[in-house]
């Protein structure tokens, strides 16, 4: 009954219908870049305020990883609040979603057998846990460096099995930089061109 | 009922976007021709993925094989260089790029789940290389198998999401908790729950996949 109703598309209609859907999802949290800026930053000051502690002997007085947890809220917030204005979601961000919400679960595990059993030596397995998702993201987007970030990941994590802790802070806060603050920062820019193009 | 909106998003999910475009300038749609197109592209999409339990098989059997060969090879036989068993991955290695440059030249239509799956495995191959070379360097004879089973339980999961098939997600799910339970078990204890990791994350799941897409073809 309502099929009948249903108004019929031409195929320039539909492929209007579809560049709309593709131009909201390009203006999603994820693919403006915040995110990968958000976490880029994080890793980048936490592993600086680690190496920091190690290589000076200074006590901040509070595992800095916790700092996390902190950003995790605003995340959540700003993903809330996207979702109550959003009337559809891309398949690519569902996609996005499976891909970071498993390597969030991998990197829950994985703290637990560091804080388990493998104490302080397992920053080789984060930095490589850190390329896996990267990579993925990257290459289904087509998106050159957020590849070249993952195997940076997966590089330093090889590197770091040969250096000393303080190196491995250092490396982790180049993996950081390169697979989500750099890529991201290139993504907030190719969000703004474009809203400059469309006003 | 389908909207616009919803033949959209079925459409880039399971639909090549070059077929889609073509498609779409030289007809008008109603949206029974669009649920029409897009159910043909499923069971493509399914007899893809029917292709694909070839890999999930091969590397689900050899690593059960491996890791049970060990332990019998290990507590009962007593053979010192029971690690040897794990030699039977070249092989395999050799089977999997023989066949995915088979399947290359063969040519099949690109789906954008297919591109996801791609990259998904290229990731996890990499990453696997990437944990035997941290493993080698801390030691084999440490904890090794809750960091594989944790990356098994990775690939299954995301490929299950991708081609929404739940015995994989589950799969996924139980060698997560596998890994968890695996940090508590002593070496050769490992081992088996590296074998039941694979069991329930590789090979059961493939069974079901290879069942379902005969069902559907037929």
């Amino acid at each position: 009954m309502n099929e009948e109703k249903e108004p019929q598309l031409s195929g320039e209609e539909s492929l209007k219908l579809i560049n709309e859907m593709i131009g909201k999802a390009k203006q999603s949290y994820v693919s403006k870049g915040i995110a990968s800026i958000v976490w880029g930053i994080l890793i980048v000051v936490c592993s600086l305020l680690t190496w920091m502690q190690v290589q000076y002997k200074i006590d901040l007085g509070f595992d800095v990883w916790l700092l996390v947890f902190i950003a995790v809220i605003p995340q959540l917030l700003s993903s809330i609040k996207e979702k109550k204005q959003k009337t559809f979601v891309g398949h690519d961000e569902i996609t996005m979603r499976y891909v970071w919400t498993t390597f969030g679960i991998c990197i829950f595990i994985l703290s637990f057998y560091s804080y388990k059993v493998y104490g302080n030596n397992t920053a080789s397995l984060f930095m490589m846990m850190y390329g896996v998702p990267t990579f993925i993201t990257g290459g289904i987007f087509k998106f050159k460096p957020m590849i070249l970030g993952g195997l940076i990941c997966w590089g330093l994590s090889v590197g770091s099995l040969y250096t000393p802790l303080a190196t491995d802070m250092l490396f982790m806060a180049a993996c950081g930089l390169f697979a989500w603050l750099i890529p991201g920062i290139i993504l907030w820019n190719r969000y703004k061109k474009n809203q400059a193009c469309n006003v | 009922m389908v909207s616009g909106k919803w033949v959209f998003l079925l459409a880039t999910h399971h639909f090549p976007l070059t077929t889609k475009i073509t498609a779409m300038q030289q007809e008008d749609f109603s949206p029974q021709d669009s649920l029409k197109i897009i159910q043909s592209m499923l069971e493509k999409t399914r007899e893809d993925f029917s292709r694909d339990d070839f890999y999930f098989l091969v590397w689900g059997w050899v690593t059960f094989i491996a890791c049970t060969g060990q332990f019998v090879l290990k507590n009962l036989v007593k053979y010192p260089g029971h690690y040897l068993v794990w030699w039977i991955v070249v092989p395999a290695v050799a089977l999997t790029i023989h066949h995915s440059i088979k399947d290359e030249k063969t040519s099949r239509v690109k789906t954008y789940i297919g591109e996801s799956m791609k990259w998904l495995w290229i990731g996890m191959g990499i990453s696997y290389f990437v944990l035997s070379m941290i493993l080698s360097k801390t030691g084999w004879g440490n904890a090794v198998f809750p960091f594989y089973i944790l990356l098994y339980g990775l690939g299954t999961f995301v490929s299950g999401c991708f081609i929404r098939f739940k015995p994989l997600v589950i799969g996924g799910i139980c060698a997560w908790a596998l890994a968890i339970v695996a940090v508590y078990l002593d070496y050769d204890y490992q081992m088996l729950a590296g074998a039941a990791a694979i069991l329930f994350s590789y090979i059961i799941p493939a069974y079901m996949l290879r069942s379902k897409t005969k069902s559907v073809t037929a």
